[in-house]
């Protein structure tokens, strides 16, 4: 079990790296440059590993509906913009804004696709989350 | 580095919460393509899709970019290994989902692997951005938004 956690917790540290990589290229470039290097490296580093391990592209794959693949440009947007704010409210702000805006969202997809959810928890989350937004918004010139 | 800081505003606090609601979508069509394929796949049809996605951005914005004036530090080369960070992510994340952690158990600890990282990013100024140290009104933010991350993340699928 302790090798999970291990993996899980790198996983996280590793979106907090990326993040910062790519608001220091932005720095130098532009937000929308550095999604695109993102991509770019990233696509031929699991290109690579597709090649090596094999199985690139599974059976099936030919029948994902052509909405699957939306997630890709929703990504590009989703890079430049944390590059483009990690420089100006710092790593912390960012990376608790993009968290709890992924949870908020994530609370409105589930009842959208009616899926089960304790009310008292998520509805207290919810709360709790948008009083963490209010307080990193008074720092906020206006 | 870490000379200018431009003043925080509003649209960038706004920004940083809206795009957790694109990472939502994108988890959500990526998750598609995962359960059609797996997870190395969904992943390398993201980047390849982000990345022609990317071109096309860059080519529609680039008449309307004046050329800057303002002169830019050049980026050292590790400045563009970030795509390499979120490549492993995606390995790294699909081995803990399917552990006894599950998703719930995934979620959580990356958070928490991304709050840690990111104190000490702002603590040091980690990779040439701006140090910044955190106020007691970023922890208070911190720990809100943690705390209401682990209700939902920890109750979500229980009927109440």
């Amino acid at each position: 079990m302790t090798i999970p956690i291990l993996v899980a917790v790198l996983a996280g540290l590793l979106v907090g790296l990326s993040r910062q990589l790519n608001g220091r290229l932005a720095v130098s470039t532009s937000p929308l440059i550095s999604s695109f290097w993102n991509h770019a490296i990233g696509f031929a580093a699991l290109t690579v590993l597709g090649l090596v391990v094999g199985g690139l592209i599974p059976p099936g794959a030919e029948d994902a509906p052509w909405h699957a693949y939306v997630g890709g440009p929703i990504g590009v947007v989703f890079v430049a913009a944390g590059s483009w704010v990690i420089a100006r409210i710092g790593a912390v702000n960012t990376a608790i804004l993009v968290i709890g805006g992924q949870m908020v969202s994530g609370v409105v997809l589930d009842l959208f696709l009616a899926a089960p959810t304790a009310l008292w928890a998520t509805g207290l989350g919810v709360i709790l989350i948008l009083a963490g937004v209010v307080v990193t918004q008074t720092q906020a010139k206006r | 580095m870490a000379t200018s800081t431009p003043r925080p505003r509003l649209i960038h606090f706004m920004a940083a919460f809206g795009t957790g609601g694109l990472l939502t979508l994108m988890v959500h069509f990526n998750g598609e393509l995962g359960r059609h394929g797996n997870a190395l796949f969904s992943s390398w049809g993201a980047h390849g899709t982000g990345t022609v996605a990317a071109i096309l951005f860059l080519a529609l914005l680039y008449r309307r970019r004046a050329k800057s004036t303002v002169e830019r530090p050049p980026a050292p080369v590790w400045a563009y290994l970030g795509g390499l960070s979120g490549a492993a992510t995606v390995m790294l994340t699909s081995l803990a989902v399917n552990s006894p952690l599950a998703l719930a158990g995934t979620l959580a600890l990356g958070l928490a692997g991304q709050v840690v990282f990111s104190l000490g990013a702002d603590l040091w100024g980690l990779f040439g951005l701006p140090k910044r140290r955190p106020t007691l009104r970023d922890l208070i933010a911190l720990a809100l938004i943690l705390a209401g991350s682990a209700l939902i993340i920890l109750f979500r699928g229980f009927e109440s």
